[in-house]
């Protein structure tokens, strides 16, 4: 029997040669059982648990610096901007207005 | 198993688009030259939440009981040609993803406006304004926990009490 050290200095020609060689017999005692791998299904649901959190925590935007000081400017800011889009749904209540106009003079004269 | 992963990654991906579709967007364009940016935080919101009493005497609706519910605010202006057309690019792709819904669209003089609400039939938890003119593109975006019902009412009495003040002959 080759000890480890030999092994270890066989060549890849020799290693390839020695494994083509059918006429060497395989010991009748040999029984090795290769150690399994355990799946641990807790496990990759943790790390995939971990991971999410991870990827959540650090692709968080950056927080932005408020504008304003005084929460009674941030107020008036608010309630203006509520005006404009107010002031858009009175432009588009007018256009539908006059679509109606038009519809019931078009109804008038068929 | 699988399924349950799966269900968990994308609940948490969803849950992280949508809380950050404003804050995004702000952080992206608010530094851009020709831009005006207002941001107002949570923190902020709870300060106003703690004001007993805010009256403006150009206001006659009183929109205290929606702002109050809100926990952040944004607003970008762009003029930058090239920035503008970008952030109204962004902002419908993102408005386009499914959760938002189109409240309404007006068109007029070459200028277009959309709105879109997320929630459900009682609460509205995001509200995206989109304005687009030949000259500037403004985008204004809020978050919160709002009865559906009054911030409706109050945009409708506001836009009653403009269109009795401010007649508009267009």
């Amino acid at each position: 029997m080759k000890s480890i050290h030999e092994i270890q200095n066989l060549s890849a020609e020799d290693l390839r040669r020695i494994g083509e060689d059918t006429s060497i017999p395989v010991p009748e005692d040999l029984n090795v059982r290769l150690p399994q791998r355990r799946i641990y299904p807790w496990g990759i649901a943790a790390a995939v648990i971990i991971g999410l959190v991870g990827w959540g925590l650090l692709s968080r935007p950056q927080q932005p610096k408020d504008t304003f000081d005084d929460p009674l400017l941030a107020y008036a800011a608010v309630e203006q901007a509520l005006h404009k889009m107010s002031g858009t749904i009175q432009t588009a209540a007018g256009q539908v207005e006059k679509t109606e106009l038009v519809m019931d003079k078009v109804n008038y004269w068929k | 198993m699988k399924k349950l992963y799966t269900i968990l990654a994308l609940l948490t991906l969803s849950a992280t688009l949508m809380a950050q579709t404003g804050r995004d967007l702000y952080n992206k364009y608010s530094d851009l030259p020709g831009t005006e940016a207002v941001y107002i935080s949570p923190a902020m919101f709870r300060m106003i939440g703690q004001i007993p009493d805010v009256e403006f005497k150009d206001s006659e609706v009183d929109f205290s009981p929606i702002i109050k519910s809100m926990t952040g605010f944004y607003i970008l202006t762009i003029t930058a040609p090239e920035h503008r057309e970008a952030l109204a690019a962004d902002v419908n792709k993102a408005v386009s993803s499914g959760k938002y819904e189109l409240l309404m669209e007006a068109k007029d003089n070459g200028e277009v406006v959309r709105m879109y609400t997320v929630g459900d039939q009682k609460t509205v938890t995001s509200f995206v304004m989109l304005s687009q003119e030949a000259s500037e593109v403004s985008f204004i975006s809020f978050d919160g926990k709002m009865d559906r019902d009054k911030l409706e009412e109050l945009m409708a009495q506001a836009a009653a009490d403009q269109g009795t003040s401010q007649p508009q002959e267009r």
